[in-house]
């Protein structure tokens, strides 16, 4: 018992740099809500029940802009397919655990989550260590919508005030550690200019086909290189 | 409809987390399938802030005046100098936010 806590504990705090980063995400996705006409109940549970910052905001702008359902759900589903391969790399690790472990890990498996769970390899997988990551970084990101909705409008044009650094910011202080071989490296930088390319042609599907590529030529360099990892 | 949407959303985002978790899903990985998904993390974050940085108004933008490139290559220099993800995330904010 005393180790889950250690190990609860450890989770929350290799997740806390990340969780910082992540309050004026929580706050705009607050108050954006707010300010596209959800009530202060629908603002919240949104970031309750779905708990995924970039389909939220972006499902919120198209809300606004009075885009239809299907329309939402279908970007939805594409901005979210990112995590499919979050579910893919970890079956070996949460697919054998008991059902309330898996949809407690499923249902707080973010960007951040798998980071921080896959760069913890020295230790193995830690059930205790992630539920500990995942649900410190889901109360941060409840607490900090709560703080956009209780200020709601007050919060001028905060889309424009370059809060997507703080994004770029966490996430590259979680890649420059992963890369560790000069496959990884292969592998972020094909992502890098792909997901560029992709950008500029405005391929919807940029995302994900960029991190495919990525993957895949990592892999390939590490096979004609003959690499251990 | 609002709640609709909001409900139909969380579905859809709990079954792209959950679906590979499940296992009466019948999937065996083969040991290659494994090693291409050890670079998912690194492909997709990169994937996901490579525009954000380097694409303004569907335009390269490889420029000092441009922020988010200058915070980005700091926020490079410090985790690979640091290696501690707090004070890179802190201070390359920090920057961004009061200097640049």
């Amino acid at each position: 018992m005393q180790s889950h806590h250690k190990s609860l504990w450890q989770g929350l705090v290799a997740t806390l740099p990340l969780s910082i980063a992540v309050i004026p995400w929580g706050i705009l996705a607050g108050s954006y809500a707010i300010d596209v006409g959800l009530t202060g109940l629908q603002s919240q549970i949104m970031s309750i029940i779905i708990f995924a910052g970039a389909a939220q905001l972006v499902a919120l702008g198209m809300i606004k802009a009075g885009i239809g359902l299907t329309s939402i759900l279908l970007t939805t589903l594409l901005i979210t397919s990112r995590h499919l391969l979050y579910g893919m790399t970890l079956r070996k690790d949460i697919s054998p655990l008991p059902l309330k472990w898996r949809l407690s890990l499923g249902f707080l498996l973010t960007d951040e989550l798998f980071a921080i769970v896959t760069t913890n390899k020295q230790h193995k997988f830690d059930r205790w260590y992630a539920l500990g990551g995942g649900l410190s970084f889901y109360i941060f990101w409840n607490i900090a919508a709560l703080v956009g909705i209780v200020a709601g409008k007050s919060i001028p044009n905060m889309e424009h005030m370059g809060l997507d650094f703080a994004i770029a910011a966490t996430f590259i202080a979680l890649i420059i550690p992963m890369v560790k071989a000069k496959s990884i490296l292969v592998c972020v930088l094909v992502s890098m200019v792909s997901a560029v390319i992709c950008s500029l042609y405005q391929i919807d599907i940029g995302l994900i086909i960029s991190a495919l590529i990525g993957m895949a030529s990592g892999t390939l360099y590490a096979k004609v290189t003959g690499e251990a990892l | 409809m609002i709640w609709l949407t909001l409900v139909l959303m969380a579905m859809i985002v709990f079954i792209s987390r959950y679906l590979f978790l499940e296992p009466k899903l019948p999937l065996r990985l083969h040991k290659n399938t494994l090693q291409f998904l050890s670079y998912a993390a690194p492909a997709v974050l990169t994937a996901i802030i490579a525009p954000l940085v380097l694409v303004k108004d569907e335009a390269l933008y490889l420029s000092i005046n441009n922020n988010y490139l200058v915070g980005a290559v700091i926020a490079c220099l410090l985790a690979h100098f640091t290696r501690n993800t707090l004070l890179t995330v802190l201070l390359s904010m920090g920057i961004f936010f009061f200097i640049l």
